[in-house]
Formats: structure tokens, sequence, C-alpha cells
């Protein structure tokens, strides 16, 4: 099989494993609901909020949902030992990790289909939208941070403590991009164009690059041990 | 196998207390900032000495995973455990420089953030080396965490930008702005901290080494 049709079938067997149970995306999207009326208290009360931290509001919220969906993905393949089926057959590492990151990349875009009108909703008022750069911004997120959740929950999956490492290790290899989202989104709320964030843009997609290759590279020798 | 004599700990054991007395008693005093400007010998070559060893700890997690020999995993551990003690300390001396200076103990400087990132990232990867128990898992896992913890540095770099700079910069690309005893002093502390870490570092893989062939002993009294 060709490398583009294993990622698919592999990509079609999580996502249809997801449509019948529905255990990430609903947990995804109300917990970041959730984090963001938290976050709606601690920035108080009946406040409007300025662009940059509305932006912060933003993404706290969609990065803490989204490693529930990160951590499930390659747990579910530990339960009843699959990791090991899937080693067994002649499907590559590369494609495995290439299709999980798909995975986790579709799930982080459905849940912020929620996640972003429910943020509008609640903080919208007195923002730009800026569409156009808003969706660049959440794809380029997405792509750092599936490319390296899924990296880090092969890892994570091999601990005793699955459910604790997962956050610990990956928040702090993020941050720099969390960073740079806030800064861009606070720039596109605050109304300004595109090519006054055009090197944050660059960074975040240097980012998505160096964690596609890592993870392509490192995926193999992490599995072979979870 | 278990050296009794270690050269490069006597050096430190040399070098630390003469880098001091270098600092203290044969470096002027800087005009504005006194006494407290002192520290920075020590900081710098702390500074140094834990980027040198996440360096070490990334191509250690290299060439473990390319050869998967022992030797290479107990390298990274001791790389990366000495890399967070330094980070640390360079950390609490900058605070301890920064409270009379810049009048705070913590500005989200780009320096200072990203050492701060690093120290997030490399702790991490202690925190998993105590989360696994099979010694090859371990040192696999170790071995991935400190490439990509290494890895990020670049985009760390990049993002760090956002944060406005009142960090200074004595070595510039033009020279070095400081007075040339200053200049000897700052050379000599440098020295000693790379020795010490030397020390610590060969220190560290050998008690990794002795633990391993413990495991390995036990585990033939048990066959």
């Amino acid at each position: 099989m060709t490398l583009p049709r294993q990622i698919l079938l592999l990509y079609r067997k999580d996502l249809r494993v997801e449509v019948r149970k529905k255990e990430s995306l609903i947990a995804m999207a109300f917990f970041g609901v959730l984090i963001m009326v938290i976050l709606n208290l601690a920035a108080g009360l009946d406040r409007r909020l300025q662009a940059e931290p509305a932006a912060g509001v933003l993404w706290v919220a969609i990065l803490f949902s989204s490693v529930l969906g990160l951590g499930r993905v390659f747990a579910r393949e530990k339960e009843n030992n699959c990791v090991a089926a899937l080693l067994v057959s002649p499907l590559s590492p590369g494609a495995l990790f290439a299709a999980k990151a798909l995975v986790n990349f579709t799930l982080m875009s459905f849940s912020e289909l929620v996640l972003v009108p429910v943020f509008f909703a609640l903080f919208g008022a007195g923002l730009q939208p800026g569409l156009p750069v808003l969706l660049l911004l959440l794809a380029l997120v997405n792509i750092g941070f599936s490319a390296a959740g899924t990296l880090l929950s092969a890892l994570a999956a091999g601990t005793r403590r699955n459910e604790v490492m997962l956050p610990i290790l990956l928040y702090p290899l993020c941050l720099p991009l969390v960073a740079l989202a806030v800064k861009a989104t606070g720039a596109a709320f605050g109304g300004r164009p595109m090519t006054e964030i055009r090197d944050l843009i660059e960074s975040m997609a240097a980012f998505g690059l160096i964690y596609a290759a890592a993870g392509y590279l490192l995926f193999s020798h992490a599995v072979r041990e979870a | 196998m278990l050296k009794r004599f270690d050269p490069f700990a006597v050096l430190a054991l040399v070098g630390i207390p003469g880098a001091a007395a270098t600092v203290f008693f044969y470096a002027p005093l800087e005009r504005t900032m006194g006494v407290v400007q002192k520290i920075f010998y020590f900081h710098l070559g702390l500074a140094a000495a834990a980027f040198l060893s996440f360096f070490v700890a990334c191509v250690a997690g290299v060439l473990y995973l390319l050869r998967r020999q022992r030797v290479w995993d107990e390298r990274g551990t001791a790389a990366v455990e000495v890399g967070v003690l330094f980070t640390t300390l360079v950390l609490l001396t900058g605070s301890i420089w920064g409270r009379p200076i810049w009048n705070t103990w913590w500005t989200w400087d780009p320096r200072l953030t990203t050492s701060l990132i690093l120290w997030f990232i490399f702790t991490a990867c202690l925190i998993l080396r105590s989360a696994v128990e099979q010694e090859e898992k371990r040192a696999v896992f170790c071995a991935v965490m400190a490439i990509v913890g290494f890895v990020d540095v670049p985009v760390v770099f990049l993002s760090a930008r956002l944060w406005r700079s009142i960090h200074p910069t004595v070595i510039r690309s033009e020279g070095i702005a400081l007075e040339p005893a200053m200049i000897v002093t700052l050379a000599v502390s440098l020295a000693a901290m790379l020795i010490l870490w030397r020390a610590l570092f060969r220190l560290r893989c050998s008690i990794q080494r002795q633990e391993n062939t413990l495991l390995d002993l036990q585990q033939q009294l048990q066959r």
C-alpha cells in the first residue's frame, strides 16, 4: 500500500470510532466552553476585554480542551493492546504518526467550530472578527499542536500516569506557539492588517514544520516502546 | 569502571574558589551597580554551562536512538539533570541581581522567558523519567523528549522577541562591553563553571552506571 492510502485507512478507522463513540469531541467542546466561563470569572465579571486578553482566553480554552482529545486518541489504542497489532501490520510508523496527527487536527478543528462562535458570543463585543486571519491562525496552531501532541501522547501513553503526563510534557513545548498565537490573534482582533503579523505567522508555521518533521522521525522509536 | 579520582573534580575544587576569589578581590567594582554586579560572572558561566548541557542531552538522545547503547542514556540523563540544576541557578542568580537593579524579581524579558521555558521543558523530561520503570523504554522516552525539547529552542527564541527586552547585552557582535580586568574575571569564572559542569556530569554519569550495574546484578541473582 502506498503511504497516502495507509494514512487514509488509519484516519478513517479513527474517525469512525470517534463518530460512533463521540467520547472526545463532546468532552473537548464542553470543557472548552467551561474554561471560557471560568476565565470570564477570573477576568472580572461584566468587563469588556481588550483584544489581547480576549485572544488569550480563546487560546487557553482551545489548548486546554484539546489535550483531552489528544490523550484519548492514543490511549484508546493502548486499551486492547491495539498498538502491538498496528505495529505488526504492514503499516509504516510514519503513516501511523501522520494519521494520528490528522485525527487530532480534525478533532481540534471540530471542537473549534463550537468554541469560536461561543467565544464571540461571550466576549465578542468590541472585537474585530478578522475571519480569514483567524482561520489561518487556527489552522497553524492546530497543525503545531497536533503534531507535537501526537508524538508526546505516544510517550505519555507508555507511562503509568498517562493522563497526568501528557499536559506536563506538551504545554512547556507549546508555550512559544501559544505566545505567538495570542499576539497574532490579539492583533487580528484589534483590526490590524495581516502584513503586520507576518513574522509571527512565519514563526508559527516553523513550529508546525519542526514538530511534523520531528514527529515523523521520532514516532517509530516512541511507539515501539509505548 | 569506578574511578576514585576524577581530575575534573579536583580542578573544580580549585577552580570555583579561585573564580570566587578573582570575582571578589581582583575584578574592579562596577560604578553604578556596585557589588551586586559581581553576580554576573557566575550568572553567565552558569548560563553557558546550562545551554551546553541541553545540547549534550540532545546529541546523546540522537546517539541513543541510533545506537541503543546504554552509555548514551547515562550521558543524556546526566546532562538533563545537571542542566536543570544550572538553569535553576541561572534563574535564581538573575533574580537576585534583578531585585536591586530592575527593582523586580522577575520580568517577562526574552532571555528570562527563554530560560524559564527551557527549565520547564527539561524538568518535564525529569518527571517523565520518574514515571517509567522499564529501563529501555525510559531511555527511549527521555531521548525523544530531550530531542524535541532542544529543537524547540529556535522557536522559543523567535517567540521571545515578542517581549520587550531590558536585559543587558554584555557580549555583542562588536565586542565585549567590559573593562579588561572584568573580561579576565569573566573568563576565569566561565572556565571554572565549565570545569564544575564537567565534574558534575562525570559524577552523575558514573552514579547512573553503577545503578545500572546494580540492576543487572539483581536480575542475575533472581534468575
